[in-house]
């Protein structure tokens, strides 16, 4: 019996040893190195534990020998960038490479190449389907049975164990002067929670390469930039870019161009102008002989800009581009329609933003708002005839228009400052707040309560003995907020154009906006008559009322629907509570011989229902802070007990 | 008269090689002339080759991406379905350079990989500069009139992960064109690859 134990005894140290250095695999914020003498790369997350759903921004990570560089994704002259197909698709989609600011490399021959040295982080841009089950990972599937080595995939885990096996089919050129191609498979166990949980360390160095991603230069304040392309200088075609409110900063600005499938582009040169900058491009046509088109797409990024506040930012702009072949002055390359509202198209806009304005009327809040109210400026002397012809209509009318025109500049107002203090955030965007997406079903729900009659508000209602145009304005104030919950892709240009464009343009593009959304109120308030072909409200009025709070209520359902992409599913939970808090509380208030001072204490907790669904929504948010500055990937724990991987 | 011939064939290289690089590689202007020695220690002349479609392939043994494709024989199977193109392999590599390659050792490294056609040294980098080739490989397609007729990468397959048969071999394609007394489509593509080395 001795001998065997003097065997084993050394060969149990042995294994102990071996499991104590052979690396644990990969879990949570990084995946493992994948390391040769030029370059390592992996796999990185900002998350310990990631939200179960949403925008997942992972980053691969290079660190790169002395002298050697990877590539954008216009490599220049030679080489290639990296490319990357990630799995599970099923759940992650498609996820896409994000691009940061390159710098330039001189090669021997007069060649050059973009890329990056030293170290790189590329953002990747992965979303996390929801509702999908989770397939194994290899480390469960052994757990789980050793004998079976592969269990149906696709098998939904308990929560305790939801991690995401994700992994990169990577293929990379790495050069000096020499090139090397480098083929990887990355991996990284992301663990998945309803609690996430940020890894400061990753979360920092992927946020220091999104911030190193250029900006979108329609979305900076003061900002402009457009080109023009002459073909018909003598020296040859000739791109002239150029960006006004920004100054270069000595030595470290530069352009570049995305590949173009007409032209070849040659080095740029910059010289400073009042405003701004004006780069020359020298492009030659790939093909001799062949027709030019008129405009062309062209992308530019242009590195190590100073805006007028004294902040560093690299810019991004593409524009449909003329190609000017008539010889003479080329155009101003400021006057390209995409570069932000030219003066002669800009009525176009505003004819835009009116009919978009228009649209937004048959969202179906605003559709049930608008009709509720249409019947009740026949105020005073409800359903009278005299009502239609006396001034009362006309005034009400006006009022509502007052109200919807006053309501869009108030928010073109807070989006002016939100870009004045940097948080540039296009609606959209908005509306992937979860914060946002609560108050705008908050909004929706009172709309409801409202038509039931549950709930008193200063809105204008049929039978309402107080007269005055105050209510009519504030119907009118109360429908821009639901409108806001149908972005309509029309209205996207002009807004767009008018903030490239200055206050004054926004101002004149959110004013067509109301009055296109106000457009059946003007129409009453310029032709009062056409209230005599409404049918005389009736005993059916109050009824169609009714059923108008069912069309709010099933837009509230499809924001909370909306809403549960955002939020984790218990948070969505208490948020339906609080709104059927709410539906109570208005309830009992409404009911006859209610005291006023319950009256007054249901109307506080019907606030603080209202307040807790809001930050419900923002403590229980699974997609990342979108408003911020800085983006939070990095959240604190919220519970002690963070759900680990299994 | 054939002295003055080459030498004025070399400065109408050197002054193509003088202008900007923006200058080379047109597709559907006149290829530029030239006299190169190959590794067989004659001369070739793309004149020689006055009324054939030639295909020329920037190629350095050296380059991980031209020998992949040496490798996986991109270029060599293209030469068997192509009997009837002239196919010439130049190396502009300067022998400066580390990646520089004897005609010895080149010629072990054409026999392992069944590289046939001729391979031309072009020390100074003069050709390459007047084609404007970029990268190995760099493929250019020479039209029976002497026009070029393709300028770009061998295919669309940058990091060579696609099967051969899923690749769009862009040369092929154009070869096929060719063939069928059509112009290739696409007539340009972006070059991928290590960079020609230079002087």
């Amino acid at each position: 019996m001795t001998a065997p134990k003097i065997v084993l005894l050394p060969l149990a140290a042995l294994l102990l040893v071996l499991f104590l250095v052979m690396p644990s695999p990969a879990r949570g914020a990084a995946g493992e190195w994948s390391t040769n003498p030029q370059s390592r790369v992996r796999l990185i997350s900002p998350w310990q534990v990631a939200p179960r759903n949403g925008e997942l921004m992972l980053g691969l990570h290079f660190l790169l020998s002395p002298g050697w560089h990877v590539y954008w994704k216009n490599s220049g002259d030679a080489g290639f960038p990296p490319s990357a197909t990630f799995q599970p698709a099923e759940v992650l989609g498609a996820p896409e490479i994000l691009w940061p600011t390159p710098r330039r490399f001189q090669l021997p021959g007069d060649l050059v190449a973009f890329g990056y040295e030293d170290e790189v982080v590329y953002p990747v841009r992965a979303e996390i389907k929801p509702g999908i089950a989770l397939p194994a990972t290899p480390a469960q599937t052994s757990d789980a049975a050793s004998s079976d080595p592969a269990p149906p995939a696709g098998i939904l885990h308990d929560v305790l164990h939801d991690v995401l096996h994700i992994t990169a089919d990577l293929d990379y050129l790495v050069c000096q002067v020499d090139c090397i191609p480098f083929r990887y498979t990355l991996t990284l166990d992301q663990p998945l929670g309803d609690a996430p949980e940020g890894d400061p360390a990753t979360a920092t160095l992927v946020q220091t390469w999104v911030d190193r991603l250029p900006r979108i230069a329609r979305e900076i304040p003061g900002v402009r930039t457009g080109a023009v392309l002459d073909a018909s200088r003598q020296g040859g075609p000739d791109l002239e870019i150029r960006v006004l409110g920004v100054q270069a900063q000595a030595g470290k600005t530069d352009l570049f161009l995305e590949p173009h499938e007409t032209f070849d582009a040659g080095r740029p040169r910059m010289r400073a102008v009042a405003d701004g900058l004006v780069f020359h491009v020298p492009v030659r046509a790939r093909e001799a002989g062949k027709p030019l088109p008129e405009k062309t797409s062209i992308a530019w990024t242009i590195s190590n800009l100073t805006a007028k506040d004294g902040k560093p930012f690299n810019l991004e702009a593409r524009r449909e581009v003329p190609v000017w072949t008539q010889g003479g002055a080329a155009p101003d390359p400021m006057r390209e329609p995409a570069a932000g509202g030219a003066a002669d198209r800009f009525p176009r806009q505003l004819l835009r933003a009116f009919l978009g304005g228009a649209l937004m009327n048959l969202a179906p809040t605003v559709l049930a708002l608008l009709i509720a109210a249409v019947f009740s400026l026949r105020l005073p002397g409800t359903g009278s005839r005299a009502g239609l012809r006396g001034t009362g209509l006309r005034e009400n009318a006006a009022a509502a228009v007052t109200g919807v025109v006053g309501g869009c500049w108030a928010i073109a107002g807070l989006a002016l400052l939100g870009r004045r203090a940097g948080v540039a955030a296009d609606w959209p965007s908005l509306l992937q707040e979860p914060a946002v997406g609560a108050l705008l079903a908050i909004a929706a729900a009172l709309l409801a309560l409202n038509l039931w009659g549950l709930l008193e508000l200063p809105l204008p209602s049929v039978g309402a003995t107080r007269a005055g145009t105050g209510r009519h304005l504030l119907a009118g104030l109360s429908t821009v907020p639901l409108a806001l919950a149908w972005p309509v892709p029309l209205l996207q240009e002009p807004i767009g154009a008018a903030f490239a464009h200055g206050p004054a343009a926004v101002c004149a593009v959110f004013a067509m906006v109301g009055f296109g959304l106000a457009l059946p109120y003007l129409l009453l308030t310029l032709v009062p008559g056409l209230a005599g072909r409404l049918p005389v409200p009736g005993a059916w009025l109050p009824r169609l009322r009714e059923g108008l709070g069912f069309l709010a209520g099933g837009s509230t359902l499809w924001l909370l629907y909306a809403l549960s992409r955002r939020v984790s599913p218990e948070g969505l939970a208490w948020i339906e509570l609080a709104l059927l808090g709410m539906s109570l509380l208005a309830w009992l208030r409404s009911r006859e011989g209610a005291r006023p001072a319950a009256r007054f204490v249901f109307v506080l907790g019907l606030a603080a229902c209202a307040a807790g669904a809001l930050w419900l929504a923002d403590h229980d948010r699974l997609t990342p802070r979108r408003l911020a500055p800085r983006p939070a990937t990095v959240q604190q724990p919220m519970t002690s007990n963070t759900i680990q991987g299994g | 008269m054939r002295s003055k011939g080459k030498l004025f064939s070399s400065l109408a290289v050197l002054a193509l090689a003088a202008l900007p690089a923006l200058a080379d590689g047109v597709v559907g202007a006149a290829a530029p002339a030239f006299t190169l020695k190959g590794l067989d220690g004659k001369s070739h002349s793309l004149a020689d080759f006055k009324g054939k479609v030639v295909v020329l392939e920037w190629i350095n043994p050296n380059c991980p991406v031209s020998n992949r494709h040496a490798r996986e024989k991109t270029m060599t199977e293209l030469v068997k379905q192509h009997g009837e193109v002239v196919w010439l392999g130049i190396n502009s590599t300067s022998p400066g350079s580390g990646d520089f390659m004897k005609p010895a050792e080149h010629l072990a490294y054409n026999q392992k990989y069944g590289i046939t056609y001729p391979v031309l040294y072009d020390e100074s980098g003069q050709v390459g500069h007047a084609y404007g080739a970029r990268t190995t490989p760099h493929m250019f397609i020479v039209a029976p009139d002497g026009k070029l007729a393709y300028n770009g990468a061998i295919d669309d397959d940058p990091p060579g992960r696609k099967a051969m048969n899923a690749r769009l071999n862009y040369v092929g394609h154009g070869l096929d064109a060719e063939k069928g007394g059509k112009s290739p489509d696409p007539a340009s593509t972006k070059p991928y690859g290590c960079s020609v080395k230079y002087q």
